[in-house]
């Protein structure tokens, strides 16, 4: 389901999100930049922004196969993880001057030991991630933060002053205020924009120049206010999930007539809908906004189900959603045990839900859409029967 | 509709099937020891968690590697969910049943196991629940989901967060932890802490993992004096599931050590001719015993070490409250196996592997691939190197530690017979 949304900043998304690299990620590495690759979230984009170089999201966006990672991971490892590390090898991720990540899960905490022994990227950091919420844990991660700084520092002969990362905050601050408007267009009854193209603004973010990035987001948020606005959908849906950073899935669940409205994905609504904190000491806000005030996933213990089951419920209400897709890359432990909380939390609120199990790169396209349509046709369904 | 109190029923019948087992041990002509000690002691702890939820004295949910030492410091009880579905597993039908539960097929069967029981109502309702956050995802996420299952969602629970690191900031981390625990149990559970205790319970520990250790040196011998996986399956029972601090886990570890001590001296194994060494690069698993019988009938192979057994436990300073805390998060955050090896980065694993394969001369490295073990099987590359330095032939399998039917037995006997085969081991 594409929009009538005619906008040359979406095109320019879209390339983005396409591609592992796009024209402003080139000129930016040609002009002498530096970009430093960030595996999965919990990293803060703000540390590298204000370091002067360029944070880059992690994909392995267009990889065919994983042959070059089958040395190092088995079947028991995600695919996202081992296309990543079979893009690596492949060289499509050379232009990174760094990579930094944190032990987010069990594949992705071993994809960063197998890049750094097999991938050679000049700079490499590693930081602890707490598992779960609290003030100690937001303590203990500012101090990693404060690690990462000092490596940085000590690598690229940067200055990462206060101040600047005072700034970097605020843009990226404006980027998310940015994403919210994006949103907000959608609660709309005939939303101006897909969920595709949604998520590819989304994705574009994690790889473009943040000033640049945010000049183009807003040219399309005002190119959304000026289409002509049209209604084919059958049902209002809201995704939830992971690491999905390819449009192409959330295409093939519109292209059944169910309108991706919102989402709670790692690239998605998830990324912004709160901001840092601008009071204070600006590396314990950055610390406490990854640890504990943006919205939770599974991966953080302690901010419990009932907490991340309020923020969807709020979420329904606020999009008016009728129905909820949930998406869990094979072998994921902690989505797989997320879509089973997520089944029992949405049976006793009567909200529809269709959990999926998908693989990176996008597979059985077929066989995803059967499940899509007739979810869609259900709801449709149950909403005649109401009425 | 039954008024007996969650989990009991089951909990009896696990007392019927120890009963059972010390009976069988008594009537051999020469009763094992050991085990007529270990299997008393598993009894009685047994016994301990009944009383508690007949008489509803407090009782805690725990999990491996969450200090028990300061638990029994306070005179509190823990057991922990999965422990005993595993050790019963022939004599129930807990895995069959388990398929039917809506967890993905390709989780940990021990992860699924511990879901189904605690959904399923065969564990008993704790007063607290300790909570551990790793060695894997799956373990987070697994004690999220009991807080959201019927009947545990009251359960007051206080989850331990072990640092990824192995520095000294890291530790003094988790020993915050562990005093954010105690001052938790003390709220919730309403005893108090008794440092004095600690001091004494943790002396004893000492003593436990010293008379372990000095098995384990033992089990180096050529041929080693005891069969696969002996002090392993022992060990983590009496050491991770029974009130810490009891003198009879010492009393275990020493019979363990002179007996084979006794062996080693004369130069006598369990085996005619011990002809493979096999380091086993994971836990023990659930199907351990047919497998260790088959390897020895068939090939003449012990498997000598496992990570399950190989514990190398450090002494705990007990001067002073802080040293002891801080003894004791080094202790579970980086000795307590499968923590020790799966937190972290991937050196430990691999320094755990080059000082097996040297220490017990071992012939070659099965490595299990075990499906919940996430982060070992994206470890293959370094084990592949590491054996491939030492000169070792390294078999990697795809099983599941804790479900004897993923991987059959024959397709594992075909594939370690295979092995054998070709890097001439036979």
């Amino acid at each position: 389901m594409q929009s009538r949304l005619q906008s040359s900043a979406l095109l320019e998304f879209q390339e983005a999100a396409a591609n592992p690299t796009n024209p402003v990620l080139q000129e930016w590495k040609t002009r002498g930049g530096k970009i430093i690759g960030m595996m999965y979230h919990y990293v803060p984009e703000e540390i590298i922004t204000a370091a002067g170089m360029l944070p880059y999201r992690m994909r392995a966006t267009g990889n065919e196969g994983t042959e070059l990672s089958e040395s190092r991971f088995t079947q028991v490892n995600c695919s996202l993880v081992r296309h990543l590390f079979d893009s690596g090898m492949r060289g499509n991720l050379n232009f990174l001057d760094g990579v930094v990540s944190v032990n987010n899960c069990d594949h992705i905490r071993r994809l960063y030991d197998n890049w750094k022994a097999k991938i050679k990227t000049p700079y490499t950091h590693f930081m602890s991630f707490p598992k779960k919420s609290g003030p100690e844990q937001a303590e203990a991660y500012r101090r990693e933060l404060e690690g990462f700084i000092k490596s940085l520092v000590e690598q690229f002969e940067v200055d990462i002053s206060d101040e600047k990362l005072r700034n970097a905050i605020k843009l990226h601050n404006e980027t998310r205020h940015l994403q919210r408007q994006l949103y907000s267009l959608k609660k709309s009854d005939a939303p101006p924009i897909s969920g595709s193209e949604t998520l590819t603004a989304m994705v574009a973010a994690s790889c473009m120049p943040r000033e640049y990035y945010n000049m183009r987001l807003a040219q399309l948020i005002e190119d959304c206010r000026k289409t002509e606005l049209s209604k084919n959908h059958l049902a209002r849906i809201m995704v939830i999930g992971g690491e999905i950073d390819d449009p192409g899935f959330i295409t093939a669940i519109e292209s059944q007539k169910g309108l991706v409205v919102t989402d709670l994905l790692g690239y998605g609504f998830r990324s912004c809908a709160k901001d840092v904190s601008t009071n204070g000491d600006p590396l314990t806000a950055l610390a406490d906004y990854q640890v504990n005030e943006r919205p939770a996933d599974p991966r953080i213990f302690g901010r419990t189900t009932e907490e991340r089951d309020m923020y969807i419920s709020k979420m329904v209400q606020d999009f008016n959603i009728d129905g909820i897709i949930s998406v869990r890359l094979m072998q994921c432990d902690h989505w797989g045990f997320e879509q089973v909380n997520l089944t029992k939390h949405l049976r006793k609120k009567h909200i529809p839900h269709l959990a999926l199990e998908t693989e990176y790169i996008l597979g059985s396209v077929g066989q995803l859409k059967t499940r899509v349509q007739a979810f869609v046709e259900s709801i449709v369904e149950a909403k005649h029967v109401n009425n | 509709m039954s008024t007996t109190k969650r989990g009991l029923e089951r909990f009896y019948q696990y007392r019927n099937n120890i009963r059972g087992i010390i009976s069988q041990i008594e009537s051999a002509p020469e009763p094992n020891p050991v085990l007529l000690k270990f299997f008393a002691l598993i009894q009685e702890n047994d016994e301990k968690t009944i009383d508690c939820v007949e008489s509803g004295k407090p009782l805690i949910s725990s999990w491996y590697g969450s200090a028990p030492e300061i638990y029994a410091a306070m005179g509190i009880h823990y057991f922990c969910p999965v422990d005993n579905i595993l050790a019963h597993q022939p004599f129930f039908n807990d895995l069959a049943e388990m398929d039917s539960a809506s967890i993905p097929a390709d989780m940990c069967g021990l992860i699924k196991l511990a879901a189904h029981g605690v959904e399923k109502g065969t564990v008993p309702v704790p007063t607290a629940m300790i909570a551990m956050l790793e060695p894997c995802d799956a373990q987070s996420a697994l004690h999220e989901a009991w807080m959201n299952t019927e009947g545990w969602q009251d359960v007051p629970t206080f989850a331990l967060d072990p640092s990824y690191g192995t520095n000294k900031y890291d530790y003094e981390y988790f020993a915050g932890e562990l005093k954010r625990m105690i001052s938790f149990l003390e709220n919730h559970v309403g005893w108090k802490m008794d440092y004095n205790k600690l001091r004494d319970v943790i002396e004893v520990t000492n003593l436990q993992y010293a008379a372990w250790a000095e098995y384990n040196e033992f089990r180096r011998a050529i041929p080693c004096p005891h069969d696969s996986f002996v002090g392993s399956k022992l060990g983590w029972a009496i050491t991770q599931h029974i009130t810490a601090g009891h003198p009879g886990a010492v009393e275990i570890f020493k019979m363990l050590a002179y007996d084979a001590e006794q062996k080693a001296k004369a130069g006598q194994g369990p085996l005619p001719k011990e002809k493979i060494r096999v380091l086993w690069a994971d836990l023990v698993p659930t199907w351990a015993d047919p497998l260790a019988a088959w390897l020895a009938e068939e090939w003449g192979a012990n498997i000598v070490m496992d990570f399950q057994g190989y514990t190398p436990y450090e002494h705990i300073d007990t001067s002073t409250e802080d040293s002891m805390l801080l003894g004791l998060a080094k202790r579970n955050m980086a000795e307590v196996p499968m923590i020790r090896q799966a937190r972290g980065s991937v050196d430990v694993m691999i320094e755990d592997i080059t000082r097996i394969a040297k220490d017990y001369r071992c012939d070659c490295v099965l490595f299990p691939g075990h499906v919940g073990h996430k982060d070992q099987s994206a470890s293959i590359g370094f084990l592949k190197e590491a054996c491939r330095d030492l000169k070792l032939p390294l078999l990697t399998l795809t099983v599941d530690n804790f479900d004897p039917r993923f991987t059959p037995m024959d397709v594992l006997k075909r594939q370690i017979s295979e092995f054998f085969e070709v890097n001439g081991l036979c």
